[in-house]
């Protein structure tokens, strides 16, 4: 419970100061066309992450919102530029960067880089079962809790989670309220 | 700095809800007044990042203001219009249970006025800057002059439903903000950015809506960028003026008045009569804080998982649930009123508690995205010994002066409420059909209000019912802190309504030559 409080307030912290133009849209424009194979050649370069790392670190965001067939709701993790808000976001937090760099060494140990995609999921899902059962006990549990946290709140709200998949269409200038007929 | 030479009428530290309104009630009587403001001028239509997406930041939160400008950026400095430029704009009238708690049920304070005296002043304030809402003929919530209400969500309907079969009764909440055009003003645009500064003054904010027309009296002038640390009172017991420090030149300066208004929102106005050391001869000055307290559950409602999205977070909330439990049997005093609905879609981290992985995971977010519902139920709390207002002289900020300290201790009764209150709002929801996401364990602190209190006794309270200092016959002390009891009901609109009650008084007194 701590824990998650102390994540919140990590993302809180980042702060209304600190916050320049990103380019998720041309991100996202970029990245529309791509699959997830080609994972390392279209990331963009990071900042904090070593590059095979943060090759892990995508490759795992994508596991936990991957792109689906059809639209609405097509565009995953990587189209939404999720690697680089967390690369941004563990590098201005001394405790993501704990979380993370047990994390990584655990990916490693396990030879997550390597593993085929069946292998990768047998791998990570009895995390998100433990963290979903609320036993986020270990290192690697608390490195997917802060990984899934922070790949949902990159995603859902990127231009790809919050408008293309959600279908947001706020703040925008009506004429008239659309009042409840249907309940 | 060249001093002003100029003296006024009227002094009136702070340009908020109080201050603003203080200061076009007082202009348009032909009184002289001086606003100082230690915030800089800000332009509600430009100045706010109202329209902007978080995926235009890296950190994607969503700047309160636009590059370049400036304001909101301390306590002490926010800018002409204070915290009404980003208010929620609730506007309810107290009725006499609100008033008169102590003779009712033996808990809190009793104010030394009572309903009838403040109606007229409410009236005044709906004419003037305009409130929607319904006739809805309640004793608790008394009816005042409105504009349209604003339709109801799904989310209310659905909500209403569920809150019928417990037999409570929801309504169209109350707000300062325009259903049609009026007042040279026009009607809400429905974009959803209420709390992010509104770009076109539906909303009311006190620079818009009643500093910026008052300027056309030529009786007001406004000065910024200065952040008062001191209200100067003479050997004769007598307010002079007040000194400030310039916000960005840290250069000192003074404002002459004939009469000294402290708005400045309730714990900063505490804490600069504390620095000025005025005002506490009853010892009562800072004690008696007593913020509403606010509670949450997040949930999800069933009748609208998986429906096609709708663009209706326009206007934020749109209905209420007014105090039902001071009519039943409970083993408290006072009672609780509930706000919902009034999330904004952008907000959504709820989606990292959604269980699972992958295209499951997805679906899982996208399914309730529709649904999702905030209801945050607002509970009075009494005084108590451990919840005060003082200075930490150790911690001195941007400009030099001490910060001010909130102490806060919920008491029994108060947390008495908080379980009553959550308990309900989970049992409304469940009885709407709803997934509950989480219920919020720890009452936080909202609508800060008490510190100057209100009362007829200049040894237990700070200030009179004009109030007016007891200590000092020609200082005056306008906004939340002055409230001797809280009420569960948002308090700005009582606020503004004491402010128009007080510029009679002062005007009168002026006249009069008394002040």
């Amino acid at each position: 419970m701590s824990e998650r409080r102390e994540s919140l307030k990590i993302i809180g912290s980042i702060g209304a100061t600190c916050a320049f133009p990103f380019a998720a849209d041309e991100l996202y424009a970029q990245q529309e066309h791509t699959h997830t194979e080609g994972v390392a050649a279209k990331l963009p370069e990071p900042k904090y992450f070593k590059k095979d790392d943060f090759e892990m670190i995508a490759a795992l965001a994508e596991m936990i919102i991957p792109r689906t067939p059809g639209a609405p709701g097509a565009p995953g993790a990587l189209d939404a530029g999720v690697p680089a808000y967390i690369d941004f976001v563990v590098s201005r937090s001394k405790p993501q960067q704990k979380l993370f760099s047990d994390g990584v060494a655990w990916l490693r140990k396990n030879k997550f880089a390597k593993a085929p995609a069946e292998a990768r999921l047998a791998l990570i899902k009895p995390l998100c079962d433990a963290v979903d059962n609320g036993k986020v006990d270990t290192p690697s549990r608390k490195f997917f809790r802060a990984m899934k946290s922070l790949t949902s709140d990159g995603f859902w709200t990127s231009k790809a989670g919050m408008a293309d998949t959600l279908g947001y269409r706020g703040a925008s200038i009506l004429g008239e309220y659309p009042e409840c007929r249907e309940h | 700095m060249a001093q002003s030479v100029k003296i006024y009428d009227v002094v009136i530290v702070g340009s908020g809800a109080a201050g603003g309104t203080l200061a076009a009630h007082l202009a348009r009587k032909g009184v002289d007044v001086a606003v100082v403001e230690g915030g800089p001028k800000i332009n509600t239509r430009t100045d706010f990042n109202t329209h902007a997406m978080p995926w235009e930041f890296a950190n994607r939160q969503i700047p309160r203001m636009k590059p370049g400008k400036q304001g909101m950026a301390s306590e002490r400095a926010r800018g002409l219009g204070g915290k009404t430029l980003t208010w929620n704009a609730v506007a309810w009238r107290q009725s006499h249970r609100d008033f008169k708690g102590k003779s009712i049920e033996g808990a809190g304070e009793d104010w030394p006025i009572d309903y009838p005296d403040l109606a007229p002043y409410y009236e005044k304030i709906e004419r003037e800057v305009g409130v929607c809402g319904n006739y809805d003929n309640l004793p608790d919530l008394p009816d005042g002059v409105f504009l349209p209400p604003v339709p109801f969500k799904c989310s209310d309907r659905l909500i209403a439903k569920g809150a019928k079969k417990l037999g409570l009764k929801i309504i169209h909440v109350r707000k300062s903000t325009l259903s049609r055009n009026q007042f040279g003003r026009p009607a809400c645009h429905f974009c959803g950015n209420c709390m992010a500064g509104c770009d076109v003054v539906a909303k009311y904010n006190s620079y818009d809506c009643h500093m910026l027309p008052a300027l056309k009296t030529g009786k007001l002038e406004l000065i910024p960028n200065a952040v008062v640390r001191h209200v100067v009172v003479n050997g004769e017991n007598r307010a002079t003026g007040v000194r400030y420090v310039h916000r960005e030149t840290k250069q000192e300066g003074e404002v002459l008045g004939r009469t000294v208004v402290v708005s400045c929102a309730c714990v900063q106005s505490v804490a600069l009569l504390q620095m000025s050391n005025i005002a506490n001869s009853s010892g009562q000055l800072g004690k008696h804080f007593i913020p509403h307290f606010t509670g949450g559950v997040e949930a999800f409602l069933d009748g609208l998982k998986g429906t096609p999205l709708k663009n209706d977070e326009g206007f934020l909330d749109h209905a209420y649930l007014p105090s039902f439990m001071h009519e039943r049997k409970r083993d408290y005093a006072r009672s609780f009123g509930a706000q919902f609905g009034y999330q904004n879609r952008r907000s959504i981290g709820w989606a990292r508690e959604i269980k699972g992985m992958g295209a499951d995971y997805k679906q899982a977010v996208k399914d309730r995205y529709p649904a999702f519902v905030v209801f945050s139920p607002y509970g009075e709390m009494l005084p108590n010994a451990h919840s005060y207002i003082d200075l930490d002289h150790n911690r001195k900020d941007e400009f030099g002066l001490p910060s001010a300290r909130r102490h806060l201790a919920w008491g029994p009764n108060d947390k008495l409420i908080f379980n009553d209150m959550q308990k309900w709002a989970a049992e409304i929801l469940r009885s709407a059909g709803a997934e509950i996401l989480k219920i919020h364990d720890d009452p936080r602190p909202n609508h800060e209000l008490g510190g100057a209190r209100m009362g007829s006794d200049p040894r237990t309270s700070v200030v009179d019912a004009q109030c007016r200092a007891h200590d000092v016959p020609n200082l005056y002390v306008i906004d939340g802190s002055v409230f001797p009891s809280a009420s569960e009901k948002n308090p700005t609109h009582t606020i503004m309504a004491l402010a128009a009650r007080a510029a009679d008084d002062i005007a009168r007194r002026l006249q009069r030559r008394e002040i």
